[in-house]
């Protein structure tokens, strides 16, 4: 679970609020239960005391001593009587109740209270035995004699153990229902949330293939409509300013094939004038390379526009990877020799993808070229291919110049050059990353870079891995052997040694 | 022999005209589809050139027009659109082969020639220029009366030289027909292979067949031709 998440934070803040009101709601209970309890017991003490005075004292000088001891030990038995009650008169016990047996109360000892100014008052006391305990004082003056002191007393003790035995149930409680409603809470979230988390799951394929799709709407009328209104929105503009990007490409491509026909044409028909100077001919020949460059990257954009707009037709077929891979290197082989440089590769058993052929095939063309371009003389560049994770997995490593860490990032731009002057001269498009970025997101492949600078750039490829049956494999070998050519050349060709150099590449 | 161009940008069908006409086709330019469509009815033409951005009538619609009236008559369609797409609806409506500009003169040539090749091709099995000899039965190539060791590559590269003898490949051509579109983008494999080749082929003699035609590619010629 995720702290941050926002139903975790929903869950936690609304919570928190609920702790928040029980505790209210818990010191509220407490203290008018406390309150109600104080008060029950002072109105029995204070009613007692004024039973005793109204009842008993009033009458005294009437009735006599006899009487008053009678009927006080009758209505407050010794030992027995709740609250506890003592009548004195100057510093002289007239009558009092005893020691109560449950709770146990030893009053018998308790001090006469020193200031009789203190009269009708509450105030806490300790027994003999430290229990705490409530005593009410009241004085009451005969019409004849000194001043009679009545005081009534209980023990705190049942009003505390109620107490506490609320505050016990209230710590339980509040607690367990605390934790219930938060699991609860957390799980209830999960439904409102539920198509924001499809939302996003689609959210995510938009992009990764390619755009088209949109995300479905979810018909609440709230904020979360809103949102998968806007997303879409926002699609929508992007898929335009994207739309917009290839076509400029394309039309841009486009636009340049005529006049470069010309230009490509007007240099050709002057090279053929009798008698050029020297100085001449150089100038043709150099502006027909260019535009021979020219042509090639107005190609290239051309083909990544195709291929990123998903405009461009492939061939998806099962094929062993590592038959294009032994072949291109073959091919390539006679480059890597030129400058010595040590072309090794590792393969174990063949690899299956579903893909375009040619298109895979330029790519490790264009991953080999690279490292065979800036890989120093005697250099090496080792090519693995293997299956793992369900992935087929190229690498390309060689021990050339490598890449500095600040261009790593850029080299599978459009025309990005880490290094101007080197590629300038070996004549390269600056598009050889880019195509190889775009045919691998065809393939719904990835594409890794790693680079130490000066030492070796290593280029991983990485596409969905086809697993096939071994009748399924034979099947597909038995039908490469027949069918060699992957893609035929417009032009028709009869020649028989066109075929030779095609099976025995 | 007599070629139709249809072709709306006048630089362009000028070049192809001009070079057309040394070597020694008729040739007739027209700017516009509906006219090119007339031009085609009302001559024999041997071949038809045809652009597809094309005002009035579109390329395509001349194309299929043409196709409906006569199916002989092969048809090369210029184009700025290379997609797989495009190719294949061309060749569905009847387009005999097609060119994508930019392109070098000397492809659209030998493509126009290929075109016009009609009848029995010249299917000797040995090619010989000068003192090289290719035979293409034993794939043995031999210089002077001396055998030379070639690697499957360097015998496919000679022999498509040698198939087209004075004339220039550009180096588009030869990936294309020796290696395959993939290796497009790559821009030295051809001089390597064409290097190591002269290697095996002119050194040691005092005559160098395999010329180097700079900004166009590349061409073998025998000594009586320089």
């Amino acid at each position: 679970m995720n702290r941050n998440s926002l139903r975790a934070r929903v869950t936690a803040f609304y919570v928190g609020m609920l702790a928040l009101a029980l505790l209210f709601f818990s010191v509220a209970v407490y203290a008018g239960a406390r309150a109600y309890l104080t008060r029950s017991m002072e109105r029995s003490l204070s009613n007692t005391a004024r039973t005793v005075v109204a009842d008993y004292l009033v009458p005294l000088d009437k009735q006599g001593q006899a009487w008053f001891l009678a009927e006080m030990s009758e209505s407050y038995p010794p030992g027995i009587a709740d609250p506890f009650v003592r009548v004195s008169q100057g510093g002289k016990v007239l009558y009092q109740s005893g020691d109560i047996r449950d709770p146990l109360l030893r009053v018998t000892t308790l001090p006469l209270p020193a200031d009789p100014l203190n009269l009708s008052s509450f105030h806490r006391a300790t027994d003999a035995a430290g229990q705490p305990m409530m005593m009410y004082t009241m004085g009451y003056r005969p019409p004849s004699g000194a001043l009679i002191l009545v005081e009534t007393g209980a023990s705190m003790e049942p009003l505390t153990h109620l107490l506490y035995s609320l505050l016990k149930i209230l710590l339980i409680a509040t607690p367990a229902i605390l934790l219930i409603s938060a699991v609860g809470g957390y799980l209830l979230m999960a439904r409102p949330l539920r198509p924001v988390v499809e939302l996003t799951e689609q959210a995510e394929h938009v992009g990764l293939t390619h755009m088209g799709k949109r995300l479905p709407i979810i018909p609440s009328g709230d904020e979360l409509e809103r949102l998968s209104l806007a997303l879409n929105r926002m699609i929508e503009r992007m898929e335009e300013a994207l739309a917009h990007n290839q076509r400029f490409s394309a039309d841009a491509s486009h636009e340049l094939r005529t006049p470069l026909t010309i230009i490509r044409g007007e240099l050709e028909a002057l090279l053929q004038i009798p008698d050029l100077t020297p100085p001449a001919m150089d100038g043709i020949s150099s502006a027909l390379e260019e535009g021979d460059r020219m042509s090639r990257i107005v190609n290239s954009l051309m083909t990544i526009s195709r291929l990123d707009g998903g405009g461009e037709r492939m061939e998806m077929l099962p094929i062993d990877l590592t038959n294009i891979l032994q072949v291109t290197l073959e091919h390539m082989g006679l480059m890597a020799e030129e400058k010595e440089i040590a072309l090794e590769c590792q393969i174990t058993a063949p690899v299956f993808v579903t893909g375009d052929a040619m298109r895979l095939k330029q790519v490790i063309v264009n991953l080999v070229d690279n490292a065979i371009k800036y890989t120093p003389n005697g250099g090496r560049i080792t090519v693995r291919l293997l299956a793992e994770n369900e992935r087929a997995a190229l690498t390309v490593a060689d021990t050339g110049i490598g890449i500095s860490p600040e261009s790593l990032p850029h080299v599978f731009e459009r025309f990005y050059r880490a290094d101007r002057a080197r590629t300038r001269e070996s004549g390269g498009t600056g598009l050889g990353l880019a195509i190889v970025k775009a045919i691998c997101g065809a393939h719904d492949g990835t594409l890794f870079i790693e680079s130490e600078e000066g030492k070796s750039t290593t280029l991983r490829i990485e596409l969905p891995l086809l697993n096939l049956s071994p009748r399924q494999v034979a099947d597909l070998q038995h039908s490469a052997a027949q069918t060699v050519r992957v893609q035929p050349t417009p032009m028709a060709s009869e020649d028989p040694a066109e075929e030779f150099s095609q099976t025995k590449m | 022999m007599r070629i139709l161009l249809i072709e709306d940008e006048q630089k362009v069908s000028a070049l192809v005209k001009r070079g057309l006409i040394a070597e020694r086709y008729a040739v007739d330019i027209t700017a516009d589809g509906l006219e090119g469509l007339e031009f085609a009815e009302t001559y024999p033409y041997d071949l038809i050139i045809l652009d597809l951005m094309l005002p009035r009538v579109s390329g395509t619609e001349v194309l299929q027009r043409v196709r409906r009236k006569n199916t002989f008559v092969p048809v090369l369609i210029l184009t700025a659109r290379d997609s797989i797409d495009d190719k294949v609806k061309l060749f569905e409506l009847g387009a005999d082969d097609y060119l994508t500009k930019p392109f070098a003169f000397a492809e659209l040539l030998m493509r126009v020639k290929a075109l016009l090749r009609r009848g029995p091709v010249n299917r000797s099995s040995t090619l010989r220029i000068g003192d090289l000899e290719l035979d293409r039965l034993t794939q043995q190539v031999k210089r002077g009366g001396k055998r030379v060791e070639l690697t499957a590559k360097e015998y496919a590269l000679l022999e498509y030289l040698m198939q087209n003898a004075e004339r220039v490949l550009s180096r588009n051509m030869i990936i294309e027909h020796v290696w395959d579109q993939s290796f497009d983008g790559i821009t030295n494999i051809v001089d390597v292979y064409v290097r190591h080749l002269r290697a095996k082929v002119d050194d040691g003699n005092i005559f160098k067949m395999i010329r180097t035609v700079r900004g166009t590619g590349y061409m073998i010629r025998g000594v009586n031709e320089s």
